[in-house]
């Protein structure tokens, strides 16, 4: 005879945590269940810094997680292999910590799966249409700009400054991959394209996942057509990495020219250094894209609630849900849904699709509550005037901001502040609101 | 002067694909430099200063003395024509003169750069990246270089393209030996200095004709070499004859000579879009203007890639026709036939230029300028460019609307020339305006605006029969700026709402006036700052694609100084999603 039926848990709140990193990602995920039939679950999205708040530092944050979960969180997700969504699980101050957790499921981008070969394009190994080496492509691309970081001085200004901020971001963080493949391991590690059935409800109950990014190659050839992701365009390069010969000279400092080099030829060669940098800053910026765009972009159901989490997916990763997907009809649906985005890529100007935007403006959503937030700094990436590539994008937080109710962001928080915390019932026509800061 | 004939790639029976070309006669300084012109050999990635080359008597022959035999070039190896700096000094310099003289002997007069200098300077190995862009902030065509892989980089010294002799890595793929690259981008340059203003946030086809007018120089100036047209057209039998199906469509479409820059295009795919346009294969739709590709500049200018390179297929294959004998043609002359078409309709395309607007260009302005100006220099057009010009236009649904160009002969009214000097006017910018004011009805210019004669600029043409025309080209412009509230009053504009109410707008008109050589006013062609359609779709394709910054609409598309060309041949088709 078997006992009476077990009621499966009801969910009963989802809370979100947005720590503050400063220039990086750290979400915290709760669901509670109703009575406390079952203990609160909590997912981990991403954790790192590029750039800290002032007054904190990623290991008091560790240890911020740790008591909140209660010794860690269950699930981890990292949308991307860049050091300011991953710094946080290795190598930053954080192992006593850290190294504690015992998640049982790791979510991570097929792209990273270390036992698919380099020319993978998809998670089911080289077969299917589209480049080949993707995967490859990325990591040589990362030992360029290992180089690249390490010629330009720390002191750098301007432009400079601009091009090595952009080449440490794109630094492999070796002892987080090592944490995170060692969960994997102990835990259950997926690696997870468009489309692909994510059964986190076995560690989450009641909690559905619709995995819409990043696509694979087989999928959306397009993703290894960008040509930082293909390896050739790298290996053109190494030559020159390898002889530190992209230290580009300050404003104003000493080059190579002959002293005696008078005329036109001096009023060029001095400069030449502007147009290197640019040079230098797009080769980079080719990779920072290829990577974002090698996010994770998760639409989390949690009962009534939809949350909306992307990394630093840009459009060449959206489009296919928006545009291509042959079920994009459906996607969209869901996305029109979303009551909290987490606002990708730190607020850029090119990582909320205005499709994606667009969606939340049309008449019949325009009036439903959407709560957002993003997780930035200012003066990381400032720009240069007039090229709208400041971090976060002017523009787009003033549109979040009408649309939003409310945008929160960490540049908001008091210093010293670690977090600011929403929550919303999982069932019935509520919203999420601030809890606490 | 010796010179890639296409790009190392492009190779024939004996090799590298060389030619040997006449070079405009000047006086050479080390560089070389000449009083376009000077070669600058730096290297801002490995900062590394090569000497000024010294072209050797041969290489350099002074005018009317030289030929292939004596340029010690010409019999060099591949490996050493590829490892040589000075070689590569000569041949972005030679093609880059050849390119300025395409256009100087079309439109009849010297031609003024856009910035302040008369040299343009050309950097053969700026930068280590698969780019070549012309930067006026500069005064410079900077070309890049993507350096050898690994394996032949550390045989030559530890990944540098300089090996300690002073010798180039034969193995790195040079933007400065793609002729189609030189030519693009000196056509860049040329035309900024012919319409600086195109360079101005305007409608989607302003860009997208300064990408596709580059491709058709390149394109059509590779016909002025024979010994490459022959080459490319393929073996000759015993008799010298080729099967006339060497022309055909198909052939020609897989032909190197009907697409641009193969080296650079496939050692770097993404990287440089104009490098890899194979234009001839688009299929034409009159519906193109709802297909989202095309508001990216380089897609769109691959449609008066097209529209050139179909009519010249058309016309190529009507003239082979005629000397077709069983099935054959002689290659002598069929490659003759294709070069002569090429010329026409490079001229046709150059000498349109100066009949076009100086703001505002759209497509159909190149159409009726281009049939307006040849009709001016080829009365009869015996052998149908101007038909089959617009005939390809059409099939794109572009069609030139009548009066596009007002004649003013025809007009009904007569110009006033009280008081004007008709020597002044061919110069004096103020004498053109003083016509401009006698003249406001006649040429419906509303002078509530501001109005500014910015060039006026003589030239003598000679056609093809020998007719000479002399005319003189006056360009001016008039701009209204404002708060959206403001233009709102003035002229009815509806500024899009992602713009902030505080935010300085621009709009443009303005116009062009031919004169004879008598000083008579001929021809009109105007973009009326009145016309609020196009404003409006000026503005909402700027916004729609974020080309305004946060201060100014209509003022600055927000690009780095001198780096718009670095970043167009990057194209971004996703601009629209972006903030």
């Amino acid at each position: 005879m078997s006992g009476p039926a077990t009621q499966p848990p009801v969910l009963a709140t989802v809370r979100v945590r947005m720590y503050q990193v400063g220039f990086g990602d750290c979400f915290l995920l709760s669901f509670e269940y109703a009575g406390q039939a079952e203990p609160a679950r909590h997912v981990l999205i991403d954790f790192g810094s590029r750039q800290l708040a002032a007054g904190l530092n990623l290991a008091d944050i560790a240890g911020e997680i740790d008591t909140r979960t209660g010794g860690g969180p269950d699930v981890v997700v990292l949308s991307h292999r860049h050091q300011d969504h991953m710094s946080g699980f290795g190598g930053s101050g954080t192992d006593a910590v850290v190294g504690r957790w015992k998640p049982r499921l790791v979510v991570r981008s097929w792209t990273e799966d270390p036992a698919a070969p380099a020319d993978a394009t998809g998670p089911a190994g080289p077969s299917g249409p589209g480049g080949p080496g993707l995967r490859a492509g990325l990591d040589q691309g990362g030992a360029f700009a290992t180089a690249l970081s390490q010629a330009i001085a720390a002191s750098a200004r301007g432009l400079r400054a601009d091009v090595r901020e952009l080449a440490l971001a794109q630094l492999a963080n070796q002892a987080a991959i090592d944490r995170l493949n060692a969960w994997s391991r102990t835990g259950q590690g997926v690696y997870v394209s468009y489309g692909q059935p994510l059964a986190l409800d076995a560690v989450v109950p009641g909690v559905q996942v619709h995995v819409i990014g990043p696509p694979t190659v087989a999928q959306h050839p397009a993703v290894a057509k960008e040509r930082a992701t293909n390896p050739e365009y790298w290996q053109l390069y190494q030559g020159l990495a390898a002889t530190g010969a992209f230290d580009p000279a300050a404003a104003g400092g000493p080059t190579a020219t002959d002293e005696r080099l008078v005329g036109p030829a001096r009023w060029l060669v001095e400069r030449l250094q502007g147009p290197q940098l640019r040079s230098l800053l797009r080769i980079v910026t080719a990779l920072d894209h290829a990577m974002n765009n090698t996010s994770v972009i998760l639409l989390i159901q949690a009962g009534d609630r939809r949350l909306l989490f992307c990394g630093d997916a840009q459009i060449e990763n959206w489009e296919y849900a928006l545009t291509f997907a042959p079920d994009r009809q459906a996607v969209l649906e869901l996305l029109r849904g979303v009551d909290l985005y987490k606002v990708g890529h730190h607020g850029s100007r090119n990582a909320t699709p205005r499709t994606l935007f667009n969606l939340w403006t049309e008449a019949a959503t325009r009036d439903r509550a959407m709560i957002a937030l993003m997780s930035t700094k200012k003066s990381v990436f400032p720009g240069t005037p007039g090229s709208n590539t400041e971090v976060p994008r002017e523009t787009l937080v003033t549109a979040l901001g009408q649309r939003m109710r409310p945008l929160l962001s960490t540049m908001d928080l008091q210093p010293g502040v670690s977090h600011v915390e929403v929550a919303a019932p999982a069932f019935g026509d509520a919203e999420f609101t601030e809890v606490s800061s | 002067m010796t010179i890639v004939a296409q790009d190392p790639s492009v190779t024939g029976e004996q090799g590298m694909l060389r030619a040997s070309v006449p070079v405009p006669a000047d006086r050479l300084e080390p560089g070389p430099r000449s009083h376009r012109f000077q070669v600058i050999d730096y290297d801002a990635t490995a900062r590394v200063l090569l000497p000024p080359a010294t072209l050797t008597p041969g290489t350099w022959q002074s005018p009317g003395s030289g030929d292939a035999e004596h340029d010690p070039f010409w019999d060099r190896s591949d490996t050493a024509l590829l490892s040589d700096p000075a070689f590569h000094a000569q041949n972005t310099y030679a093609i880059a003169a050849r390119t300025l003289a395409v256009f100087e002997s079309a439109i009849g007069r010297r031609l003024n750069w856009g910035f302040l200098g008369h040299e343009l300077y050309l950097v053969p190995h700026a930068m280590a990246e698969a780019n070549a862009y012309y930067a006026d902030d500069v005064r410079a065509v900077l070309f890049g270089y993507m350096p050898a892989r690994v394996r032949r980089a550390t045989r030559n010294g530890p990944g540098l393209r300089i090996a300690r002799s002073g010798r180039l890595d034969p193995d790195a793929v040079y933007t400065c030996l793609s002729h189609d690259v030189i030519a693009h981008e000196t056509t860049h340059a040329v035309l900024d200095g012919l319409r600086p203003r195109f360079l101005m946030p305007g409608l989607p086809d302003q860009p997208a004709f300064h990408e596709g007018l580059a491709d058709i120089v390149a394109l059509l100036s590779v016909f002025s070499m024979p010994e490459v047209v022959r080459s490319l057209l393929g073996q000759a039998d015993l008799g010298g004859r080729i099967a006339d199906r060497s022309v055909s469509d198909e052939d020609l479409k897989k032909n190197a000579l009907f697409t641009l820059a193969e080296q650079v295009g496939s050692a770097l795919k993404d990287e440089r879009g104009s490098a890899l346009r194979d234009s001839i294969t688009l299929r034409p739709s009159t519906r193109w203007t709802s297909n989202p590709r095309y508001n990216e500049p380089h897609f769109r200018g691959e449609i008066l890639v097209w529209i050139i390179l179909e009519t010249l297929a058309g016309i190529w294959r009507k003239r082979l026709e005629d000397i077709s004998f069983a099935g054959s043609v002689s290659l002598a002359r069929a490659a003759e036939e294709g070069a002569t078409a090429a010329q026409h309709l490079l001229g046709m395309c150059v000498r349109a230029i100066d009949y076009l607007p100086p703001v505002e260009f759209e497509f159909p302005d190149f159409l009726a300028a281009l049939l307006v100006s040849d009709a001016e220099i080829v009365p009869d057009d015996k052998h149908g460019y101007r038909v089959a010009v617009r005939g390809a236009f059409a099939r794109w649904g572009i069609a030139d609307a009548d009066n596009h160009i007002a004649d003013l002969s025809r007009s009904g009214l007569t110009a006033v020339y009280r008081n004007l000097s008709y020597t002044a006017l061919r110069s004096d910018t103020d004498e053109v305006f003083r016509f401009i004011w006698e003249n406001l009805e006649l040429l419906q210019i509303d002078p509530r605006f501001y109005i500014h004669v910015e060039h006026v600029r003589p030239s003598v043409r000679v056609g093809p029969d020998g007719i000479v025309i002399a005319e003189t080209v006056a360009e001016y412009i008039q701009f209204l700026e404002g708060t959206p509230g403001a233009l709102s009053r003035a002229i009815g504009l509806r500024v899009p709402g992602a713009v902030s109410p505080g935010t300085r707008v621009r709009v443009l008109g303005g116009g062009t006036i031919v004169f004879d050589e008598f000083g008579r006013a001929k021809y009109h062609h105007r973009k009326d700052i009145r016309d609020t359609g196009r404003q409006q779709r000026r503005l909402s394709y700027l916004v729609g694609n974020g080309l305004f910054d946060d201060k100014a609409l209509g003022v600055s598309d927000g690009m780095p100084a001198g780096q718009r060309f670095a970043i167009l041949h990057q194209p971004d088709a996703n601009r629209k999603e972006t903030w």
